[in-house]
């Protein structure tokens, strides 16, 4: 790797951030970090089609960055890491890892994306003992890759119960048409979906398959329609959702939608407008949230960025937040991180509340949850429902 | 009942959609003879112009129509002036590559200006809405239809009544004979990518307007169906463009309401193999058309090519076996390995496209078989690791043969397509067939690479396996072309005419290198797998297509060599660029273009 190189991110401290305070074991007085800085490597697409993940993925490390090297960084020194660009393509991710696990200056590594680029690089960090952190790997198999596999991404089988229980016992659904994206993650997510709408009393009337560059979803409503659902899941991503519901709404029909929590973005109601008006969907937070963490959270990425943070954001920077409270707990040689994944206890989260890892399958457990609804343009809390786990 | 009506209504609609594109691309097949990838680029742009009119500069609609087509019409004269003209005289395969390389950097060049994020296009103006059926119908939807309708009317217009339009019709039908009555071929083309990239742009717009969605990934996608439409309806014919635009959308639309959602795409693909196998010329070719020209040999560039001694070769060969006891940094193990891995992938396209001429664009779809076969026999039979790789790559000359067998009979660009669809239809068997492949979760847990039991632990030892693996295939592939069979296979792509009328039985010699190469391609899908421990169907996706045809044409067309150094180069070069972030893509699109523009024939040569 060449000494100079514009995409080393090393976190600076905006003035704007310096007074900020921050949760758990970070004193608030401490002075800036200084010296040498400790360095994350990233694994992530910056190029490709799934380049706007990395950039989201950019934004929240950044801001908590900031943070915790205002706040004295990791015992003293700064956190920082390096982005490399794999474009979420297994051929580039292994030679990412490769590159990480022979550099001795990286201690972690985040990443990658898209599962078979995460998994295809997962037997190098595990023959080289370092730990690689899929912070948005929710397929199943991912931290079966080895014990250097964690993910603090929000384990399907705790989302989809919640998603279903919102459908079925709030919205009192009885005849549900799922539509999901065709991916790893869609798929794991609509069988234990269903499996969850079952248990709670509901029919599932129709199931429909997406893949993700799909942009036409009329005729696939008709199919829909003419199962006579009385409401719809969806499990997709924002883009999707808000297409679906446009043209739900164009082809007239009028049926409430709940959508899992990775709909939850702005980008969705600009993409949607009013098409998108009723949908329902959860979250892990949202801007008014009582909680203090969400709330400098939402207003130190407002002031950063000039816009609301979206999901991506949140478990970036949650990322961050976790890895520099093991480093400054256990130490930030390779092997400490991965003894302190285990030992970690109640790491402030935006996602969690609380992160604590299950050292059996070496995942988070218990994301909170709020129920929202879109009204008026804007994610609002559905009848007053308050953030539980 | 009234349901078939609401899907035939929905698939007329998004026939429309395609019509837009398929026109502009049949327009410029019609005069060019040439598959124009960069045509979804400039649809893109058309969306991202109309973007920033709209929400950034507030222009009116119409002012940002005209904007559109203006924009849009300067890129295509650009596009034709810089990217093709410099190319004419080349070989066929050369502007092919050229709209590649030139939809690359347009596609990279508007998500570094705009980013990656999908943007809203709103238009307030065309959201009327009248009921029809049991859905409604927008004013958008009509606006679609009649931009496509009046440009077809115009287009005939223009074609049958104006001077120019007469001389693009006598360039489309003979170039060489149009240019000697005094025709200038030139500005016909100009005349026709400016009209054909105009109306592209406007369908980018209007898209992203119906869609309330535009991001930089809609370029492929909207290439893709075009293509498909355009070639169904019969290529460089625009009416039988709309045509068979509307016919795939409705198609599409059946197939969602026999099967669901996921089969769509099956059912596009499935319809463009059935119509070239069956009607070469398109469903609505009139009976007097002439046949397409023979491509095999004009498709490719002839040249004299560059041969290493075998001495020079031997010593290369040597001291990259020694390289990773001199040098074992793992990265650039780990390169290598990849290099050595498109190496056969490149030996495999290098044989089927060079040396017989049969331009394959679903190439990955071979890595995809072998990937699978390799995976699935060892975990379900728990066969060892070696035995299963070689097995796969028996397995995928056996299915690989037998899928693109229907489509020997076809030649140039039209096998092209067709491979195309068939690369496309095994992903989405792959994705479909849950019971087998396990569907989108992917196949897990797959046993490491192994020999005779002893696991390949180190970055070295899999250098050192694929490596060797290569070399034995590069000699098997040396022997083969300096055999009695591969000079037949030469004689087939110089002169499929000749060949034949020698009594040489065209399909079977055909069906041979398909196979050899196949077996190539399978044992590299094979071996990736073990390496990867898990693939699912976008292991090995589209772009990995493009990629292989990029290492094979830089290597030169047959060229064995070639093959492997195009791999060591354009595997190399994206790490060598890493530091350039988010441009190395970039990059890359200009190394691309400025190659088929210097060096056509490759580096090496064709074989």
């Amino acid at each position: 790797m060449s000494a100079f190189n514009r995409r080393h991110f090393v976190g600076g401290s905006t003035a704007l951030l310096a007074a900020a305070s921050l949760p758990g074991s970070f004193p608030a007085w401490a002075d800036p970090a200084k010296g040498e800085p400790v360095m994350m490597g990233v694994s992530g697409p910056l190029t490709g089609q799934n380049a706007q993940y990395g950039t989201q993925w950019k934004q929240g490390f950044d801001l908590a960055l900031d943070e915790v090297n205002a706040a004295g960084g990791v015992k003293g020194r700064p956190l920082a890491y390096v982005f490399e660009d794999s474009q979420s393509d297994p051929r580039q991710s292994v030679a990412v890892a490769q590159k990480f696990v022979a550099d001795k200056k990286i201690v972690v590594e985040l990443g990658d994306f898209a599962s078979p680029a995460s998994m295809a690089a997962s037997p190098i960090y595990q023959k080289a003992k370092l730990v690689q952190f899929g912070f948005t790997n929710s397929h199943p198999d991912f931290t079966k890759g080895g014990d250097y596999m964690w993910s603090n991404s929000v384990s399907q089988a705790d989302e989809q119960p919640l998603s279903a229980a919102y459908a079925v016992k709030s919205l009192g659904l009885k005849k549900i048409a799922v539509l999901h994206l065709n991916t790893d993650w869609g798929r794991t997510s609509k069988d234990l979906y269903v499996k969850a709408a079952k248990e709670y009393g509901a029919e599932i009337v129709a199931i429909e398959a997406y893949i993700p560059d799909e942009k036409d979803f009329r005729s696939t409503l008709v199919r829909v329609r003419d199962a006579k659902p009385d409401g719809l899941a969806l499990i997709s991503y924002y883009s999707d959702a808000a297409l679906i519901a446009r043209q739900a709404k164009q082809a007239g029909l009028k049926l409430p939608m709940v959508a899992a929590s990775s709909v939850y973005s702005p980008k969705l109601i600009e993409l949607g407008g009013d098409s998108v008006e009723g949908m329902f969907t959860a979250s892990r937070y949202f801007p008014d949230d009582p909680r203090p963490l969400v709330r400098k959270f939402v207003a130190a990425f407002k002031a950063k960025y000039g816009k609301e943070p979206d999901a991506f954001n949140a478990y970036a920077y949650d990322t961050v937040i976790l890895m520099a409270q093991v480093m400054n707990q256990f130490g930030f040689e390779r092997e400490q991180i991965h003894q302190g994944l285990a030992k970690v206890k109640d790491v402030p989260s935006v996602i969690f509340g609380k992160a604590t890892f299950d050292t059996a399958t070496r995942r988070v457990n218990g994301a909170m949850n709020v129920e929202l609804v879109v009204k008026d343009g804007k994610f609002q809390l559905h009848e007053g429902s308050i953030p539980t786990r | 009942m009234a349901s078939w009506i609401d899907y035939t209504i929905n698939g007329l609609i998004i026939g429309n959609i395609y019509a837009l594109l398929a026109v502009g691309l049949a327009l410029i097949f019609g005069v060019s003879r040439l598959i124009n990838f960069a045509h979804g680029s400039v649809y893109l742009v058309g969306a991202y112009t109309g973007f920033v009119a709209t929400t950034m500069l507030h222009l009116p609609l119409p002012v940002t129509f005209v904007l559109v087509i203006v924009v849009g019409a300067l890129l295509g004269l650009l596009i034709e002036r810089f990217g093709l003209r410099p190319l004419q005289g080349y070989a066929h395969i050369a502007p092919l590559l050229a709209t590649i390389g030139i939809s690359f950097v347009l596609d990279q060049l508007v998500q570094l200006t705009f980013t990656a994020t999908p943007r809203a296009l709103p238009s307030e103006l065309l959201d009327k809405r009248f009921q029809l059926g049991s859905g409604t119908i927008g004013a958008l939807d009509i606006v679609i239809a009649a931009v496509g309708l009046t440009s077809a009317a115009l287009l005939y217009f223009f074609l049958r009544f104006t001077q120019l339009g007469w001389a693009v019709r006598a360039t489309a039908q003979d170039r060489d004979a149009a240019q000697q009555m005094g025709v200038d071929v030139n500005a016909v083309n100009r005349t026709v990518f400016a009209i054909a990239s105009g109306l592209g742009a406007v369908a980018g717009l209007l898209v992203g307007m119906y869609y309330n969605y535009i991001d930089p990934a809609m370029s492929f996608q909207a290439t893709l169906k075009g293509v498909v439409a355009q070639v169904v309806g019969g290529v460089g014919n625009v009416p039988g463009a709309i045509a068979g635009s509307l016919l795939l959308g409705i198609v599409e639309s059946y197939g969602i309401a026999l099967f669901g959602t996921s089969y769509r795409n099956l059912f596009a693909f499935v319809l463009l193999v059935v119509v070239l196998v069956l009607r070469p010329n398109g469903l609505f070719a009139s009976a007097r058309q002439t046949p397409p020209e023979p491509m095999t040999g004009t498709f490719i560039a002839p040249s004299k090519p560059f041969v290493l001694q075998p001495r020079v070769l031997l010593g290369i060969a040597v001291a990259l076996a020694i390289l990773p006891a001199v040098y074992p940094d793992p990265y650039i193990m780990q390169t290598f390995t990849n290099a050595w891995l498109y190496g056969m992938l490149g030996l495999s396209l290098t044989l089927i496209a060079g040396t017989v001429g049969m331009i394959s664009l679903g190439h990955a779809a071979l890595l995809a078989i072998g990937g699978y076969a390799s995976a699935l026999l060892a975990l379900n039979f728990g066969i060892p690791v070696g035995f299963a790789i070689l097995c796969a790559g028996v397995i995928t000359a056996a299915l690989g043969t037998l899928l693109v067998f229907p489509s020997f009979r076809l030649r140039g660009h039209y096998f092209s397509i067709a491979t195309l669809a068939v690369g496309e239809i095994v992903s989405l068997v792959i994705l479909n067939w849950e019971s087998l492949t396990r569907g989108p979760i992917g196949v897990s847990a797959i046993p490491p690479l192994s020999l005779f039991g002893i696991e390949l632990e180190s970055a070295q030892s899999v250098y050192w396996f694929t490596f060797a693996v290569l070399v034995v295939l590069v000699l098997l592939q040396f022997r083969l072309l300096g055999s009695h069979l591969g000079r037949v296979m030469r004689a087939v792509r110089d002169d499929d005419v000749a060949a034949r009328s020698y009594g040489i039985r065209l399909d079977r010699y055909k069906a041979l290198a398909f196979a050899f190469g196949s077996f190539a391609a399978g044992i590299s899908g094979g071996i990736t797998a073990h390496l990867y421990s898990y693939i699912n169907h976008e292991t090995f996706n589209a772009q990995l297509s493009i990629l292989a045809l990029t290492i094979v044409i830089l290597g030169g067309m047959g060229n064995v060599t070639g093959a492997v150094v195009g791999s060591v180069l354009l595997i190399g070069l994206p790490e060598v660029f890493r530091v350039a972030a988010e441009y190395r893509v970039l990059i890359y699109g200009i190394v691309l273009l400025l190659l088929v523009r210097f060096r056509p024939q490759g580096l090496f040569g064709t074989v």
